[in-house]
């Protein structure tokens, strides 16, 4: 027994004072009033609930290369250009932004699917480098948010490539190529999307 | 009917399972409770991180030095870095490394420009290499002080942080998708 006894105890005790004649019970263990023990646990049980906060935030870890300044030549068709603009529009473009291949604008939620599908391509499976140009008016949480959507392409693309066999018949890993550049108005393919517009 | 019926006081409830289950919560709730960090307390900006998909890589606890980018709550145009780190010894030692001002000595979180960063960012892995670095910026925050940041990091060599972000609720995935 808990609480519950604790207000009625006296007034039953006084009763049997009157009829004393009565058979005193036997005792049987002994009754501890509970009562301002509960209420303190129940106090501090609502204090905590209601100051703990059980979200964490997590992370998305990064790793930037370091500073070279030796050039690398890579191939035109292995260019995968992503744009953030300062209006947080999302443009991209294969290969190099030029008159006849334009940056063609594109909502966050494709964005996967066509990442998934430019990575896939047969010609440059594998070594497609992503190019991730970004204003620096564009907001920070859609810079998160374009990241997020590539790694979760990564997850389809790393399935598909695993099925394929490398010289030695071992499933080919993935490689990604990835880098994060600064956008400036003063690029070609920012005057391209301007030209767009 | 031989006996005669007790005359009822009121009613007694079997508490026991009760108190079991609170005192279970309780104690649950009291050893997973954390504390406001010095440098939470003192921070004068609230930070609202970008959303991205559940993970399960959490934020480290221990020695972790978190590069905060925000804005001022009182000063809507106060744009700054800020530093800080969970190894106090470590803080020490780091901000006096880094000659930080005396005045902000004692201070768990500063307010500090680029070429304070850097100083930052220098001696925090001159005292310990393996300190993790955290980017934790508010989710309105332009990127020229993220991507200021990364450049930062890069030249002091710290190769390797972590965005900080919040777990992306179910609602929001399907209004991307």
């Amino acid at each position: 027994m808990a609480g519950g006894g604790g207000g009625l105890g006296k007034p039953e005790r006084a009763k049997r004072g009157k009829h004393s004649k009565r058979k005193k019970k036997k005792r049987i263990g002994f009754h501890l009033d509970m009562t301002p023990l509960v209420d303190i646990t129940f106090l501090l049980l609502t204090f905590f609930m209601f100051t703990t906060t059980m979200l964490k935030p997590q992370i998305m870890e990064m790793r930037i290369p370091p500073e070279r300044y030796e050039k690398v030549e890579v191939r035109e068709s292995e260019l995968f250009t992503i744009m953030l603009m300062p209006d947080n529009k999302i443009y991209w473009y294969a290969g190099q932004a030029r008159e006849d291949n334009k940056p063609e604008e594109i909502p966050l939620n494709k964005l996967r699917a066509l990442a998934e599908q430019q990575n896939l391509k047969p010609n440059v499976r594998n070594r497609l480098i992503t190019v991730l140009k970004i204003a620096d008016q564009a907001k920070y949480e859609k810079v998160i948010q374009i990241l997020d959507e590539l790694n979760l392409a990564e997850i389809n693309i790393t399935e598909q490539l695993s099925k394929d066999l490398d010289a030695e018949g071992q499933p080919v890993k993935r490689q990604r190529k990835f880098t994060i550049a600064t956008l400036s108005e003063t690029d070609d393919d920012f005057k391209l999307i301007q030209g767009v517009k | 009917m031989p006996k005669v019926k007790k005359k009822r006081m009121g009613f007694v409830i079997d508490m026991t399972p009760l108190v079991d289950i609170t005192f279970l919560l309780l104690t649950f709730l009291m050893f997973t409770a954390k504390f406001k960090s010095e440098a939470e307390n003192e921070q004068q900006f609230t930070i609202k991180r970008p959303y991205a998909t559940p993970d399960t890589t959490k934020l480290p606890e221990r020695d972790l030095a978190i590069i905060s980018i925000a804005v001022d709550d009182k000063n809507p145009l106060d744009t700054s870095f800020y530093f800080s780190m969970t190894n106090l010894n470590d803080k020490a030692r780091v901000w006096e490394l880094a000659e930080v001002p005396a005045e902000y000595s004692n201070l768990a979180l500063v307010k500090v420009d680029s070429l304070m960063l850097s100083k930052l960012i220098r001696s925090t892995l001159a005292v310990r290499n393996t300190t993790k670095f955290a980017l934790d910026a508010d989710k309105e925050i332009p990127f020229k002080w993220v991507s200021q940041a990364m450049d930062i990091m890069r030249l002091q060599r710290a190769f390797i942080f972590n965005f900080v972000t919040e777990k992306r609720k179910a609602s929001e995935t399907k209004e991307s998708e």
